[in-house]
């Protein structure tokens, strides 16, 4: 039954009146690219909300790797190798990148308060070599030179770089992108292209993805769902979802005279 | 000359409160305003401790810590399970301020109620407030640069961020007040023996405002700041005592001149440092010190703008 590494059945949330998403089922298999595309307001970063535990789901189930993990909490989830990056960046701000990733990879600190207090010999060490390991993720990303910089004055496609490095710092076995090209250009947007794939193909990192940029969802994904306005429109590989006729019409809006 | 360590004295006590006070509100981002409910229980514990039972002096500093950090666990707990926002939180640690100080004051039994407790020694010298000053700041700074520090920042920063790349928001917060209330509490313990009585009136609630005044002043996100502050708050009205009835206004001006220019306090984000110093010293002597290398390696020029 679960050969799918994330899978949610009749996934469903209402804020009062507003049922933002009604029924989802979303299936991702193991080392796949996935799509969620639709037009705004179509509920695709609420699914990401409810997936990583930010949100409570009104009805429905979400399993990851064969387990539930409704009424989970965010951070366990996060430990059990899922993780996210944001529509509107949230990094550490105030600190360097650096730090950021620093603080990603400190989250279970592998001390007692006590030895965090003496500063012991074993936590100068695991110091050094969270170190190193952070410089690795910048590097990955393309950031090394930028280590120092505080991450707030970072010009804003590296900030949505260094989103993608902290998230890879946690080691998921998912990753969840929320636009990562928004406000890219198409050079931008072209190696950021190459860095996902270097991710997915180098770390073997199963992927879902938000996105506006054509280019970059169907270049990228293996297979694509569309929400409008909180429910399923459409679903398969690319090139199918191009040519779906309801796709168009949600996106383009209908002629009068069909209605 | 007496005059000057009194003072010196209860700005090395103050210092000791606000750097404890600094990991909560600076470095985790919650805002309280009941922490001299913590140093009363400090206070009275290390008395009643050290009256009733005879424990010796340095036990009783470290059981009123202990004690703090107990009720501060019971307090801490809930709320940050139930996830009060940063005003909810400090409204509710106001509550439990207010609540500590009448307990204390109407309990007639061993806390002998409003009318307080005296009769013990004058115990906390110069020198004793200098060390645990030293001890307290060099604890907290290897607390603030180990992972527990880290993740405080990281729930300053970006809560939600932090929380979903498995940052344990609640147990984060609860050490946070845990590591504050241990400070403010040994503070308020030292505070009693160097009064040598201890009332509740003694510990208003005005305290805690004072200690949360340091924080901000010094810079929310920095241990040398408020540290500074602390000091330099408690040092202040001594000054301008000259100026009697306009110390309090003095004393305001300063506060809404800070806020306007320097919001981020004193020092910000930043930590004194004495590297340049080190430096100096060791291109001197033609050496460069191990803890030297490894920390311009880690942040080159990151103490540049110092």
């Amino acid at each position: 039954m679960s050969d799918f590494l994330l899978e949610t059945k009749n996934l469903t949330v209402r804020f009062g009146g507003l049922t933002a998403v009604e029924g989802l089922d979303f299936q991702v298999k193991k080392g796949q690219i996935v799509g969620l595309i639709g037009p705004n307001g179509a509920g695709k970063t609420t699914v990401f909300n409810m997936i990583t535990g930010v949100i409570p789901p009104t009805e429905g189930e979400i399993f990851f790797k064969g387990s539930g993990i409704v009424g989970v909490r965010p951070d366990r989830i996060a430990r059990r190798g899922l993780s996210r990056t944001f529509q509107n960046i949230r990094l550490f701000e105030k600190i360097s990148a650096l730090e950021n990733i620093v603080i990603t990879l400190q989250r279970e600190p592998g001390y007692s308060l006590v030895e965090a207090f003496l500063r012991t010999k074993k936590v100068r060490e695991i110091d050094t070599e969270i170190q190193k390991r952070a410089y690795d993720y910048l590097e990955l990303v393309g950031l090394r030179e930028y280590a120092d910089s505080v991450a707030g004055s970072l010009p804003y496609g590296l900030q949505r770089r260094l989103e993608i490095a902290r998230a890879l710092a946690t080691e998921p076995e998912l990753l969840l992108l929320d636009e990562p090209a928004a406000g890219m250009n198409n050079e931008e947007c072209d190696s950021l292209i190459d860095l996902i794939r270097n991710i997915h193909e180098k770390k073997g990192i199963t992927i879902v993805l938000i996105e506006h940029h054509t280019d970059v969802v169907v270049n990228l994904s293996d297979e694509i769902y569309v929400l409008n306005l909180g429910k399923l429109l459409a679903h398969g590989d690319p090139h199918a979802v191009q040519t779906n006729e309801d796709v168009i019409r949600a996106y383009l809006g209908q002629g009068r005279k069909n209605k | 000359m007496q005059y000057f360590g009194s003072v010196l004295t209860l700005a090395g006590i103050n210092m000791i409160m606000v750097i404890g006070l600094a990991v909560l509100v600076g470095y985790t981002g919650l805002f309280s305003m009941g922490h001299a409910g913590f140093m009363m229980i400090g206070a009275y514990t290390a008395v009643i401790f050290y009256k009733y039972l005879g424990v010796p002096f340095a036990v009783c500093i470290l059981l009123s810590g202990v004690f703090s950090v107990i009720i501060g666990l019971v307090i801490g707990y809930p709320t940050m399970r139930s996830r009060l926002t940063g005003d909810q939180f400090a409204i509710a640690m106001m509550g439990f301020g207010e609540a500590i100080r009448m307990i204390v004051s109407n309990t007639e039994p061993v806390f002998n109620g409003a009318l307080g407790i005296s009769g013990f020694p004058k115990l906390t010298s110069l020198w004793v407030v200098t060390l645990l000053v030293a001890l307290g700041l060099i604890l907290m700074f290897n607390f603030i640069k180990s992972a527990y520090g880290k993740n405080c920042i990281a729930v300053r920063e970006q809560e939600i961020a932090a929380e979903i790349m498995g940052v344990d928001i609640v147990k984060t917060k609860v050490i946070a007040l845990a590591v504050s209330a241990f400070y403010v509490g040994v503070g308020g313990a030292l505070f009693a023996f160097y009064m040598t009585f201890i009332s509740p009136a003694m510990i208003a609630a005005s305290k805690s405002s004072d200690l949360l005044a340091g924080v901000v002043f010094g810079g929310m996100g920095s241990i040398s700041g408020p540290a500074i502050a602390g000091g330099a708050l408690a040092i202040l009205p001594e000054i301008l005592r000259a100026f009697s009835t306009w110390r309090l206004v003095i004393y305001g001006v300063l506060f809404v001149v800070v806020m306007l220019f320097k919001p981020e306090g004193l020092l910000g984000y930043r930590e004194i440092s004495f590297k340049p110093v080190i430096r100096f010293f060791g291109r001197l002597f033609g050496k460069k010190t191990a803890a030297e290398s490894v920390k311009t390696d880690n942040r080159n020029g990151g103490d540049a703008d110092e």
